[in-house]
């Protein structure tokens, strides 16, 4: 990483009016007791540990879950087997939308089976997006505002609140599940989580791993983009995706 | 459901008698006397000792929720004194009693003999309608009416107080009254003490919509908790020469009939 | 001053004669009010939603009371990620620093999501007045911009525009065709903010948690603008209240759970982003620049006030707008500022000392509604009670300070009352007809005639008819 900014030189009389506010002349000298930001790392991964086990115990009916949650707010889902499935139902997803351009990211997801083949089959062009030496932000930006369609994996699934987690980072580009108007998510079964505090844990966990240091950006996908800031009425893809698939691939 | 009382509550003289102080408050005192009277009647007819403190005046609500506060705790502490005793202090007002049971803590802050003497006071203070159904724990007060009736939850009996249930069952288990519940019964009428002099214009919307919803229930009375709630919801519905009345609670209760 | 500073009888008044905003209003809250009693009812047992709340209200306090310590923290792992964190006094500082930092990166545009905090500062008329050009993107505060006026209400600040209304917007501003389909309407929107995506050089948002454990700012969305502006330019300022911090990414959960609940009835939005400074440089895309703005503009008024900072731990989810019974009937912009309903009430005069809005405490029933759906349990009316003394001083008028002062003269003592009752009987009498006064020009009581009848002093007190034989038991 490049040096880190320097604290700024208002910061310190901002922080003494607080204490004043407060009552207190002094910063304080021992950190307010939370719990959350007390336990070390030993126990933090005995509490993953029994995360993971429970998820594990429960994959089947987590994937029923967020099959179930996530219909209710809008995702089209679609169990599959495979991945070899899976590319097929992408493919003939961009084959019901006529689709040319097709942009995806590079995750494990897309090296367990071919899914450009049955795409090119289909007459879309998959396009991974990605800077880099080739490609220029702007260059990165036009492709993913001209794609028909946004393909990616996920880091995580959340069945509570029906959530697609994407983590950018090399390979994952921000806007392959934002610009195009229509999504999928490929979800494995062994990505999902049951609740929003199994996905929280496992962040604090390698925060704690990584010393301090976390992803530039999460995001949280749970369901079409969606407003009604007309009079109240629910319209979907106004500035993301309209339409949103889930495929969850795997079964127990 | 229904807890029963007999009919005269003589017939079964309990070995000693409930004492209550009745507070009337102000409004009650100088607008409507005969909800006085009405409580009176039915805490006597449930063999109540019902006593009237006569120097009594008032708690001091209004300059309190006018920010007022030295005149607010200059009524207030002398509202301590008169009722100071053990005898159960009654309100027939929900408000009045939230003043007393919740606002006198934030009145007297950093007081704590007096605190001392408000949670005394407090630990023997109800609402009129908390009273029967909490203390005497009865619902039928042998009171006859004929008609439907819908109930309005006054706001700081339902929201300081948590009153819900109680008067209800009281409607209830009035003879020949249908209870009948309007659309959003807990709904504020919009009267707020001073606020509906201060935004009568919105004061006056809000009460616009109160009223919809107890003529769409055809009831032929809307009861409550509060004198403020009945004066602002009667004083409309006079103004409009409607057919439906706004009765406190006590004077249902109180009735005989008719 | 002073008119500003009590206007809200006034606005209020011509609001309830609206009937267009009136329809609206009634429409909208009970939109709201619904789904979010669905969601919370539908999904935990009360004890669990009270347990949640009760957790929520207290980590948000125990923040605020060490808020120093947590904005050092903040301030250490945003610049950790690689992050800038700016300290702003007042808006006039935080505008400095947002202008500073758009001309540093020869700004020209600047795309917005949804952020108070920037209509607190008026940040787009600061821009403007330097040659940059501000667009909002969230779909609600894009029609408002075009609109020139200021959010309705937080979670749906263009509430009161008809579809009408927004597609004559659009034909003005846009030149598109007039339609009456929503859809379509979302459609030109979303056409015309793509172009603004694509080519501005600067977002700005807002934040609704910022993480101190990790540096986090939290965004919470449903269009997926938040997205936009804060993955597309070049540069990202997070715009944030000094108040909107929560201690461990693990307390995010909870927050996430009883936000989208409360602000629209929603499990979850469908966006939530997590920003911890800009790209890395391995990542493929994102803003090459991250600052986080922390701006206290008149907070650090209600948090030295031991009773006040409660109003602090608001989360913005705008449910105490919807259930009261005044914002109802008004609507946001009666309350002449950014923040409406029964936390406005609170925090416009606390946070503005008292130059803005110092009628609003009293434009409150007091029926507590609002406390009750509050999901981080602020006890408002109380907060509004506490306010009103010195909205009383700065408000009152003559007639209600001598009415007061008669009315503890009054009550001293059941003499003084009797003396009063009595003179009030005989100069009522020439007023009431039928025991009622039907109009007066007195002050106050002709401000209650005007819509209802005023009951007429009794000819007996209640004291009187208990000393004249109530006393007696009847046998
Ligand atoms: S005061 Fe409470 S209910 Fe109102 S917006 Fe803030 S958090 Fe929501």
């Amino acid at each position: 990483m490049t040096t880190q900014p320097e604290a700024s030189p208002a910061k310190e009389a901002f922080l003494q009016r607080i204490r004043q506010a407060l009552g207190r002349a002094e910063p304080a000298t021992s950190p307010p007791d939370h719990p959350p930001l007390k336990t070390n790392l030993v126990r933090q991964e005995e509490k993953l540990r029994t995360i993971r086990a429970k998820v594990e115990a429960r994959r089947e009916r987590n994937a029923e879950r967020l099959a179930e949650n996530a219909t209710k707010v809008g995702w089209h889902v679609h169990r599959v087997e495979t991945h070899d499935e899976a590319a097929a139902a992408v493919a003939a997803i961009a084959a019901g939308l006529h689709a040319r351009n097709v942009v995806r990211t590079a995750e494990d997801c897309f090296r367990q089976a071919d899914y450009d083949g049955p795409l090119r089959r289909a007459r879309a062009a998959p396009i991974i997006l990605a800077s880099g030496r080739n490609r220029s932000r702007d260059s990165l930006k036009a492709t993913a505002f001209d794609a028909d369609l946004g393909v990616t994996g996920v880091s995580w699934a959340i069945a509570e609140t029906a959530s697609c987690v994407i983590v950018p980072r090399r390979g994952v580009a921000r806007l392959a599940s934002l610009a195009p108007p229509v999504y999928v998510a490929i979800v494995g079964i062994e990505q999902i989580l049951e609740t929003l505090d199994d996905y929280f844990a496992t962040v604090r966990l390698e925060h704690m791993k990584g010393r301090g240091h976390v992803a530039a950006y999460a995001n949280f996908i749970s369901g079409p983009s969606r407003t009604a800031d007309i009079e109240q009425t629910l319209t979907v893809g106004v500035h993301g995706p309209g339409v949103v698939h889930m495929l969850i691939v795997g079964r127990e | 459901m229904a807890r029963h009382r007999p009919r005269s509550g003589r017939s079964q003289p309990s070995p000693r008698r409930v004492k209550a102080a009745l507070c009337v408050t102000c409004l009650i005192d100088q607008f409507f006397p005969h909800v006085g009277e009405a409580a009176v009647k039915v805490l006597r007819r449930l063999d109540v000792d019902v006593s009237f403190p006569e120097q009594q005046t008032c708690c001091g609500q209004i300059a309190f929720n006018g920010g007022y506060r030295a005149e607010a705790t200059a009524v207030a502490r002398r509202f301590l004194d008169i009722f100071a005793g053990d005898d159960y202090v009654v309100v027939p007002s929900g408000s009045c009693a939230s003043m007393i049971k919740v606002f006198y803590a934030e009145l007297f802050q950093g007081d704590e003999a007096t605190l001392e003497r408000v949670r005394q006071l407090v630990a023997r203070t109800y609402e009129f309608t908390e009273f029967l159904t909490e203390v005497l724990e009865v619902d039928d007060v042998g009171a006859k009416f004929s008609g439907s009736v819908t109930y309005h939850d006054g706001c700081h009996a339902l929201r300081e107080l948590r009153i819900k249930q109680g008067p209800r069952a009281l409607v209830a288990a009035v003879e020949g009254a249908e209870l009948r519940e309007m659309e959003a019964s807990e709904a504020c009428c919009g009267f707020g003490g001073l606020f509906s002099v201060k935004f009568p214009e919105v004061s006056g919307a809000i009460l616009d919509e109160k009223l919809r919803h107890v003529e769409a229930t055809g009831a032929r009375a809307v009861v409550t908790t509060d004198c403020g709630c009945v004066m602002h919801m009667a004083g409309a519905m006079r103004r409009r020469a409607l057919d439906t009345r706004a009765l406190h609670i006590a004077e249902l209760l109180a009735g005989e009939g008719g | 001053m002073a008119a500003k500073a009590a206007a809200f009888k006034r606005s209020s008044a011509v609001a309830v004669r609206n009937p267009k905003l009136q329809q609206t209003l009634h429409h909208v809250v009970r939109h709201f009010t619904e789904a979010r009693d669905a969601a919370v009812a539908s999904e935990f047992p009360p004890e669990t939603w009270e347990q949640m709340r009760e957790r929520a209200s207290s980590i948000k306090l125990q923040t605020l009371l060490n808020l120093d310590f947590y904005l050092d923290m903040v301030d250490r792992n945003v610049r950790r990620n690689g992050g800038h964190v700016h300290f702003a006094a007042d808006a006039a500082e935080a505008n400095r620093i947002v202008l500073d930092i758009a001309k540093r990166n020869a700004v020209k545009r600047v795309i917005k999501s949804k952020s108070m905090v920037s209509e607190e500062m008026r940040l787009n008329p600061t821009l403007e007045a330097e040659g940059i050009v501000p667009v909002e993107t969230d779909l609600g505060e894009y029609i408002i911009q075009l609109a020139k006026e200021t959010p309705f209400h937080i979670i749906a600040p263009a509430m009161h525009k008809t579809r009408q209304d927004v597609s004559r917007l659009f034909q003005d501003w846009l030149r598109s065709a007039p339609t009456d389909d929503i859809k379509t309407l979302c459609a030109i929107a979303r056409n015309a903010l793509r172009q603004q995506f694509a080519t501005a050089d600067m977002g700005v948002s807002g934040a609704n948690f910022v993480v101190a454990e990790t540096g986090t700012v939290v965004l919470v969305t449903n269009e997926g603008n938040g997205r936009m502006t804060t993955s597309v330019p070049r540069v990202h300022v997070a715009l944030a209240g000094m108040e909107r911090v929560i201690p461990a990414i693990e307390d995010v959960a909870l927050f996430l759970r009883l936000l989208p609940r409360s602000a629209t009835g929603q499990r979850i939005t469908s966006y939530n982003s997590f920003i911890s400074g800009p790209r890395r440089a391995s990542d493929e895309d994102g803003p090459e620049e991250f600052h986080l703005v922390l701006v206290d503009n008149g907070r650090l008024n209600l948090l030295k006030d031991e009773r006040l900072r409660e109003a602090l731990k608001c989360i913005r989810c705008g449910a105490c707008l919807n259930v009261c019974p005044v914002y109802q009937k008004t609507g946001g912009h009666a309350y002449g500022w950014v923040y409406p309903g029964p936390i406005g009430a609170i925090v416009t005069p606390a946070m503005n000392g008292f130059a803005r809005g110092a009628d609003l405490p009293f434009a409150s029933t007091l029926c507590g509604a609002c406390k009750d759906v509050c999901p981080v349990k602020i006890d408002i009316p109380k907060l509004l009670l506490d306010l009103r003394p010195e909205a009383a001083r700065r408000t009152g008028t003559w007639a209600e300070r001598l009415l007061m002062r008669r009315w503890v003269d009054m009550m001293r003592a059941r003499e003084s009352l009797e003396r009063s009752s009595r003179l009030a009987r005989l100069m009522q009498r020439p007023l009431s007809r039928e025991g009622v006064i039907r109009r007066s020009r007195l002050p106050l009581l002709a401000a209650w005639t005007q819509a209802r009848d005023f009951p007429a002093v009794a000819e007996k007190s209640f004291a009187r008819r208990w000393r004249d034989g109530l006393s007696r038991a009847e046998p």
